[in-house]
C-alpha cells in the first residue's frame, strides 16, 4: 500500500502494535548503550509486559497524545526502530521527539535521518505544528549529526547535566521552526 | 482576587463543583424554550445523577478537547450559565463555542454577549485558536444578533435544516477569524 505522508527513502512509519513493539524495546533495552543512548534515567530492564502496559496507557493518554510510530525498513519490512511526538502542547502548537534504533547493526545507516525526515513531514504538514523540539547527549555525536540533516538547529546546552562513565556530559537541545522546514521543502501534497 | 482573563463587564467565568453544575442544568433543562434555543436534539430531560455524570466525561477531556466554564453575574454573583469549546480541532485550530444563558431574567441584558467576548479572548490568546465556530437556529435571532456584536460573521446556511413547532427552519453557520478579533481589539 503506498502511503507517501509516511514513507522515505529507506524507511516508513508504521502503526504501533503494543505487543510486537513491546517485545522489541524489552529486548533492544538489554544493551545499555541503546538506554545510554536514549534516556537519561538510570538504567533499567523492563519486562515485555510492563512495556506493553506503559504504551497501552501513553497511546491512549487524550491530555497528551503520544504520536507514535514503529519504524520498518522499505527492503525487508523488518522493524528497526521508533519514533514519536511525546507531549504535543497544542495552545503552543510544540512537540517534543524521540526516537530510537534497535539493533547496532541498524545504526549508521540512515535510517533515523530518514524516518526523522518524515516525522518532521507528518508534524508541520499534518499537525501543523510551529516547532519541535529534542534532546540529546554530548556523547551522542552520530545523533548530532542525524539531526542537523534533518535542520535542526542546537539552541541550548544544559551544561554538565549529566554524569556518566565517571564524566559529566552536556545535555543539548536542538529545534527545529516550522519556516526553517518549510524553506527546506518546498513541497506541497495537494496538487 | 484579579482573574481579569475571566473576567468581563458583566460576567465572570468560573469553575464550579459537579453537583452544582449536574443541579443547576437539570433545573435550567426543564424549560422547553431554553432546550429549543439551545441545541438542536429533541428536548429531553436528564437527572441530577445523569447529569453530573455527562459532567465528569466532559471533564476528562478537558483542555485537550473540550474547555467548559459556568457563568456567573459580577453583581451579587448568581450562577446564570455556561460556556465552553468544544470539539476542539487543535492541528487546525478550530472550535465550536456553546453558550446557554440558563437563568430567563438574564436574557436580553447583553450577559451573553459578554461571556461571548470573555471566551473568545480566551479561545485566542490562551488557547491561541485560529477561528471559532458556532450554529444558531433561525428562530433566535436575539442570538444571532449577540453573536454579531462578538464579531461573528454568518458563514453558511443549513437550509432546513430544524423541524419545530410544525415547520422547518434553517441552522445559521457563524464564525470568526484570530485576524477579525485581533482587528476588533485594536
Amino acid at each position: 500500500m503506498k502511503n507517501d505522508l509516511l514513507t522515505g527513502s529507506l524507511v516508513y512509519l508504521a502503526a504501533v502494535d503494543p505487543q510486537t513493539m513491546a517485545e522489541a524495546l524489552s529486548r533492544w533495552g538489554r544493551d545499555s548503550e541503546y538506554w545510554r543512548l536514549l534516556a537519561s534515567d538510570p538504567a533499567r530492564l523492563h519486562s515485555a509486559k510492563a512495556t506493553r502496559e506503559w504504551l497501552e496507557k501513553e497511546m491512549d493518554n487524550k491530555r497528551s497524545p503520544f504520536y507514535m510510530f514503529s519504524i520498518r525498513t522499505l527492503e525487508d519490512d523488518s522493524l528497526v526502530g521508533e519514533i514519536g511526538l511525546d507531549g504535543v502542547v497544542w495552545s503552543h502548537s510544540e512537540s517534543f521527539v524521540g526516537i530510537s534504533l534497535g539493533e547496532r547493526r541498524n545504526w549508521g545507516k540512515g535510517y533515523g535521518t530518514d524516518a526523522m525526515r518524515i516525522l518532521l513531514r507528518y508534524a508541520f504538514t499534518e499537525l501543523n505544528l510551529q516547532r519541535v523540539s529534542l534532546t540529546v547527549f554530548e556523547y551522542n555525536p552520530r545523533a548530532i549529526r542525524s539531526y542537523e540533516k534533518a535542520g535542526f538547529k542546537v539552541e541550548g546546552r544544559v551544561r554538565q547535566f549529566l554524569n556518566r562513565d565517571g564524566q559529566r556530559w552536556d545535555m543539548i537541545f536542538m529545534g527545529i521552526l516550522r519556516n526553517e522546514w518549510l524553506n527546506r521543502n518546498q513541497t506541497s501534497t495537494i496538487a | 482576587m484579579n482573574n481579569e482573563l475571566l473576567t468581563g463587564d458583566l460576567v465572570r467565568l468560573t469553575a464550579e463543583d459537579p453537583q452544582i453544575i449536574a443541579e443547576t442544568f437539570s433545573r435550567w433543562g426543564r424549560d422547553s424554550e431554553y432546550t429549543r434555543l439551545l441545541d438542536n436534539d429533541p428536548a429531553r430531560l436528564s437527572s441530577i445523577t445523569k447529569t453530573k455524570e455527562w459532567i465528569k466525561k466532559v471533564a476528562e477531556k478537558e483542555q485537550i478537547l473540550e474547555t467548559f466554564f459556568l457563568v456567573r453575574s459580577l453583581e451579587g454573583n448568581p450562577l446564570i450559565g455556561f460556556v465552553g469549546l468544544f470539539g476542539i480541532q487543535w492541528n487546525y485550530g478550530d472550535a465550536w463555542v456553546g453558550i446557554g444563558i440558563g437563568d430567563r431574567q438574564y436574557w436580553g441584558k447583553g450577559y451573553g454577549t459578554d461571556t461571548m467576548r470573555v471566551i473568545l479572548r480566551y479561545a485566542f490568546t490562551e488557547m491561541n485558536l485560529q477561528r471559532i465556530t458556532l450554529g444558531v437556529f433561525e428562530y433566535n435571532p436575539r442570538a444571532i444578533r449577540s453573536y454579531e456584536k462578538a464579531g461573528f460573521k454568518v458563514e453558511g446556511i443549513l437550509r432546513q435544516y430544524l423541524h419545530r413547532e410544525g415547520r422547518y427552519w434553517d441552522e445559521i453557520m457563524m464564525g470568526i477569524l484570530r485576524e477579525e478579533w485581533m482587528e476588533n481589539e485594536k
